[in-house]
């Protein structure tokens, strides 16, 4: 279970990014954030993996704080959380499986990962990660040839290459067109179902938030505005979680599915 | 269009126009008049061009008539100069890989160590090739030690500025991404900055590889071995057909070299 107590994020500009957002996160959900650009989605999202550090309030994994560990031991919490990215954030002059393989660092030593001796084992989960979303036979092209759709499920490749507890997806369609999206949310759900892994998607798009979401929350100006089912949120829901009337640029298709 | 205009608000003020640039320049044209002036000039003077410009018909004659007898005296220096430039790129290319990312920004957390490493490095950098050559042999002697050394401290030089600059431009990304599966430092260089910096790092190093052989000549004058020796020689001589036969080999070799780190960087990027 991820619990955020009296958690806030400012930043260093003085950007109030995150205002005293108490939350819990039971294990195996998939949870939808929604709100405008610059809502704090991002920066609650890197709380939980510690890229962002609080400056007041605490968060904790099944009772573990994020916010006070550092070094090892914030690796440690970090090699369970698998995080996917709006830009994929891939290595594109190499492999797609040198990509995967990232995602074994925390079980390979620094001298094999500076030389590339990964493990056969961890080549096989590497290998099996690229299986679940249907990539496989491209995992020694360059990930640079790929396209946005392929790139992206590589990145949840490297991901799930970890074996995490948790998934973060920060935006991960907003770089993607409709079709493709819809793929790539698709294999976030099955993940999320199959292997149980808690799954957190920030989403600006109010039918994809409904339609994957299991629970949805709204955030405006670093506040939490709603917590709820993906049935409760309605249209007026989303009016108040962005502070004015939805536009045809809030919806991934023509008419909200 | 029934909108009405939307309320005139107030503009924001143009900032004043920087002075810097109109500054610059009068500083420039000032510096140039005193160097041309007479009490505080460095003695430029475009007539001693025409005058003297039939005294070198001799010498030029020569320098276009290359005695090709000469070029297999100049074999055995001119392998030694490769073997010391080879040498020298390996060894200090070897040093500058790893170095570059203590002088990096995106990959040097610590303020410190950055501090200290672009410290040692700029003063690595102010002192030109000839004056490493003469420490080093001043230090160990005439011969092809001292200026392997000069030219690795020369290559660490040049790569790293070159080399942390474009760590300095990389996508960071994956290095985010790798951050975020728990990767620790070394892990992180190595597959997230490393591939990102692996074709300019090649380039670099061929580029250094480039300036060690014209570096060559210089060394030889000081006596840090190598084809320069010959050529200095030679030149106090005054036998301007060997000169002529060593510079066009130093040529042709430079050119070959740029033909062949042309292919390498095609292939690598």
């Amino acid at each position: 279970m991820i619990r955020f107590e009296n958690a806030s994020v400012v930043y260093p500009g003085g950007v109030h990014a995150l205002k005293n957002l108490t939350l819990e996160i039971p294990d195996g959900q998939m949870m939808v954030i929604v709100g405008l650009s610059g809502a704090g989605k991002s920066t609650m999202i890197r709380a939980i993996n510690g890229l962002v550090r609080l400056t007041e309030g605490e968060v904790t994994i099944d009772g573990q704080s994020v916010s006070k560990a550092s070094g090892r031991q914030l690796r440690e919490i970090r090699s369970r959380i698998g995080m996917i990215f709006q830009t994929f954030n891939l290595v594109n002059r190499t492999t797609v499986l040198n990509n995967v393989l990232m995602g074994r660092f925390h079980n390979t030593s620094t001298l094999r990962s500076l030389m590339g001796w990964y493990r056969p084992e961890d080549v096989e989960i590497a290998m099996q990660a690229l299986e679940r979303v249907d990539i496989v036979e491209k995992a020694y092209t360059r990930a640079s040839n790929l396209s946005g759709g392929q790139q992206q499920r590589v990145g949840i490749a490297r991901a799930l290459a970890q074996e995490p507890k948790i998934l973060l997806a920060d935006e991960p369609v907003a770089s993607l067109d409709p079709p493709t999206s819809h793929v790539v949310m698709r294999d976030l759900q099955h993940i999320n179902r199959e292997l149980g892994i808690t799954t957190i998607v920030n989403l600006h798009f109010l039918d994809l938030a409904k339609r994957y979401g299991e629970r949805i929350i709204g955030l405006r100006a670093g506040e939490l505005v709603y917590d709820g089912t993906a049935d409760q949120a309605d249209e007026n829901v989303f009016r108040d979680i962005y502070g004015r009337s939805l536009t045809a640029d809030d919806i991934l298709e023509a008419a909200i599915a | 269009m029934t909108a009405a205009a939307p309320a005139r608000t107030s503009r924001p003020v143009k900032p004043r126009r920087s002075m810097a640039i109109p500054i610059g320049l009068a500083v420039f044209v000032v510096i140039t008049w005193l160097a041309l002036s007479e009490q505080f000039g460095i003695g430029f003077d475009l007539v001693a061009l025409i005058e003297d410009i039939a005294r070198g018909r001799g010498i030029l004659a020569e320098l276009l008539s290359p005695n090709w007898s000469f070029v297999p005296r100049t074999a055995e220096p001119m392998i030694e100069t490769v073997q010391i430039a080879i040498l020298g790129a390996v060894i200090g290319c070897s040093i500058a890989l790893p170095v570059s990312f203590l002088a990096s920004r995106v990959t040097a957390r610590n303020r410190g160590v950055l501090g200290v490493t672009r410290t040692v490095l700029s003063v690595v950098r102010a002192i030109p090739d000839i004056l490493w050559a003469l420490l080093f042999v001043a230090a160990v002697g005439i011969g092809v030690l001292p200026g392997i050394l000069a030219l690795v401290f020369f290559n660490i030089g040049v790569v790293v500025k070159l080399l942390s600059e474009t760590i300095d431009g990389v996508d960071s990304g994956p290095i985010e991404a790798a951050r975020a599966s728990g990767a620790n430092g070394f892990q992180s260089v190595r597959w997230a900055v490393l591939p990102q910096v692996l074709p300019n790092y090649v380039a670099y190093s061929l580029y250094a590889f480039e300036l060690n052989i014209r570096a060559s000549t210089v060394l030889g004058v000081v006596g840090a071995g190598g084809i320069g020796n010959m050529l200095f020689t030679q030149y106090r001589f005054f036998n301007w057909s060997n000169v002529s036969v060593i510079v066009i080999e130093l040529f042709v070799l430079v050119i070959l070299i740029e033909l062949v780190s042309i292919q390498l960087r095609r292939r690598l990027v």
